[in-house]
């Protein structure tokens, strides 16, 4: 008799680690306060953009920091569409990711030739040209001043204008994206990127078109960034080109990479750690950047896979003994 | 001791392929050819360019003159990736072993080129990409059975012993079911056992039909071909059987030092 109670352990087992998040995550925003609650929205937009820098790492080799840029380009897209045109939200963000994907493709078929340290230097110019061009093209972007008034997201007259709603409006689709994110990497796809990653001569020798599936992730990646621009804009309603200088990309890499760019939902663990946790150690005072600084550097130092490799790999441990 | 009309029904064929690095002509106008379904050896001592070749074949290196002519179709410029869908396939005198993924994971991969989702669909899991899937599973749950990789099939392939390594790039290749397999000396590492295991595994797949081009320098595992081609110092300097081989006097001189 004892294999079912075995398996009905593990099926309890597996119920708690998806049931309490899942619990926690629809409680939070009716405990936390407001701010909290606005916070874990940036959490949500960064999580989704910073997937998109977190799998060009994880599986790709590929260290982004343009995603400010398509970012920038979404936001952009959404105020000029939703605001100047009075189209609906859709059609913003739409633009914005048709917009991106094409410059990522055009862009990045011949820069995606390049690796390594040049593939990174060749993306942050990427990064700095954009930040310049959001700020020159005023007549656009509205330069330093911004553009203000931009419509919320309001399907069938709901309109999602408090961070409650909010929250969760941009977790079901950061969630979604994760889901479809982990069945690319259980694909033929999938496969291909995590072998091309061990070994490129290896993979280009069984078939694998290793230049166009780069260019492919670089697309997705852009789609990411842009998609969640667009929802940004639509949150603060608010948009000016200091929101997509190059520390924003920096911030995006940062959260891949603290999170685990080897794992799915690193990219969340990431967002949360650098949204929440600068403003629960302000209550620190003017030591409080310091504070934060060390935390970055020990978790850089002591979890290398970031916080869900580390946690991946405990759950391993425990599940081999 | 060329063999006569030898390109006729020629799967591979190299004509005139030469290649310098600054001042070293590591290849001096290369003919030779692979004849379908044959066990072919392309033997040599070091530094005679063997691997240099095997490069260009293989689409790693473009030749400087000379042409590499598939199943009829000139190569010579095209893409490794598109190479292999053609059905020339190699492997490395180093395993090259995804080493992060598992074994299963490494001969699933061996189907790659057979399959056509794309990767809108691999994230809505379409139909295709789930049946892709489970195609992989199953051909990857052969290629362990007839290997004896079935120990091993959920470790890393970096984690498995070097000699596991090398049945796991070959059975890995052999899923993707070319029609030319190229092996860069595989039996470098291997015990004795090992070797004569290769050397049955060798045989039978060329009895299953697919082409083997073999580059060794092992006289024990080099037997098993049916045609042996001489390199040295850039140039075939003679081409027949092992036999044949082993009394041709410029290859004693050059070669076997005899």
């Amino acid at each position: 008799m004892s294999p079912p109670v075995v398996a009905n352990g593990k099926s309890l087992g597996r119920a708690l680690v998806w049931g309490i998040p899942l619990l926690v995550w629809a409680a939070l925003p009716f405990i936390a306060t407001r701010h909290i609650v606005d916070l874990l929205v940036f959490a949500g937009l960064y999580t989704i953009a910073g997937l998109g820098v977190a799998f060009l790492l994880g599986q790709c080799g590929i260290v982004s920091l343009a995603q400010s840029v398509f970012y920038g380009i979404g936001a952009y897209s959404t105020a000029w569409f939703c605001l100047h045109k009075g189209l609906p939200s859709p059609v913003g963000m739409a633009a914005g990711i048709a917009l991106s994907t094409g410059i990522a493709a055009v862009v990045g078929w011949p820069v995606l030739r390049l690796s390594g340290h040049f593939l990174a230097l060749a993306t942050l110019a990427l990064g700095v040209i954009g930040q310049v061009l959001f700020l020159e093209w005023d007549w656009l972007t509205g330069g330093t001043l911004g553009i203000g008034g931009i419509p919320r997201i309001a399907p069938f007259g709901f309109a999602f204008d408090t961070p409650l709603r909010f929250y969760f409006l941009v977790w079901p689709i950061a969630l979604l994206l994760l889901v479809l994110h982990h069945n690319l990497l259980h694909s033929r796809n999938g496969l291909a990127l995590r072998a091309m990653r061990d070994s490129p001569e290896a993979a280009a020798v069984l078939g694998v078109d290793i230049h166009k599936l780069k260019v492919q992730m670089f697309v997705l990646s852009a789609a990411l960034g842009s998609a969640a621009g667009s929802l940004f804009a639509h949150y603060v309603t608010f948009v000016s080109v200091d929101s997509f200088a190059i520390d924003r990309a920096i911030n995006f890499l940062l959260l891949a990479v603290l999170g685990g760019v080897y794992t799915v939902w690193g990219p969340v663990l990431g967002a949360l750690f650098i949204t929440v946790l600068p403003q629960w150690l302000s209550r620190l005072g003017d030591i409080h950047a310091f504070v934060f600084a060390a935390a970055l550097i020990a978790a850089v130092i002591l979890l290398p896979e970031g916080f869900g490799g580390a946690i991946r790999n405990w759950w391993r441990a425990r599940a081999a003994r | 001791m060329t063999m006569p009309n030898e390109s006729a029904d020629a799967l591979l064929q190299v004509a005139g392929v030469s290649h310098s690095f600054g001042g070293l002509h590591v290849l001096r106008g290369v003919d030779f050819s692979v004849p379908a379904g044959s066990l072919t050896a392309l033997i040599g001592p070091n530094g005679a360019g063997k691997s240099t070749l095997f490069n260009i074949i293989s689409g790693f290196l473009p030749p400087q003159r000379g042409t590499v002519r598939f199943d009829g179709r000139d190569i010579t410029r095209e893409a490794v990736q598109t190479r292999t869908r053609a059905g020339l396939l190699r492997t490395f005198q180093t395993p090259k072993v995804f080493a992060k993924l598992s074994v299963r994971e490494n001969l699933m991969i061996g189907c790659h080129r057979h399959l056509s989702s794309g990767v809108t669909g691999n994230m809505l899991r379409s139909g295709r990409s789930r049946a892709e899937v489970e195609m992989m599973r199953a051909q990857a749950a052969e290629a362990g059975e007839r290997f004896g990789l079935q120990e091993v099939m959920e470790r890393p392939a970096g984690q498995v012993p070097a000699g596991k390594q090398r049945l796991v790039e070959l059975a890995r290749g052999c899923v993707s079911r070319p029609r030319l397999l190229m092996l860069d000396e595989p039996s470098s590492g291997l015990n004795t056992t090992e070797i004569g295991q290769l050397r049955e595994l060798l045989q039978r797949l060329s009895r299953e039909g697919i082409t083997i081009l073999l580059v060794s320098h092992d006289m024990h595992l080099v037997d098993v071909a049916s045609r042996v081609h001489v390199l040295c110092f850039g140039s075939i300097i003679a081409s027949g059987s092992m036999a044949q081989i082993k009394e041709d006097d410029r290859v004693r001189k050059a070669y076997l030092g005899v």
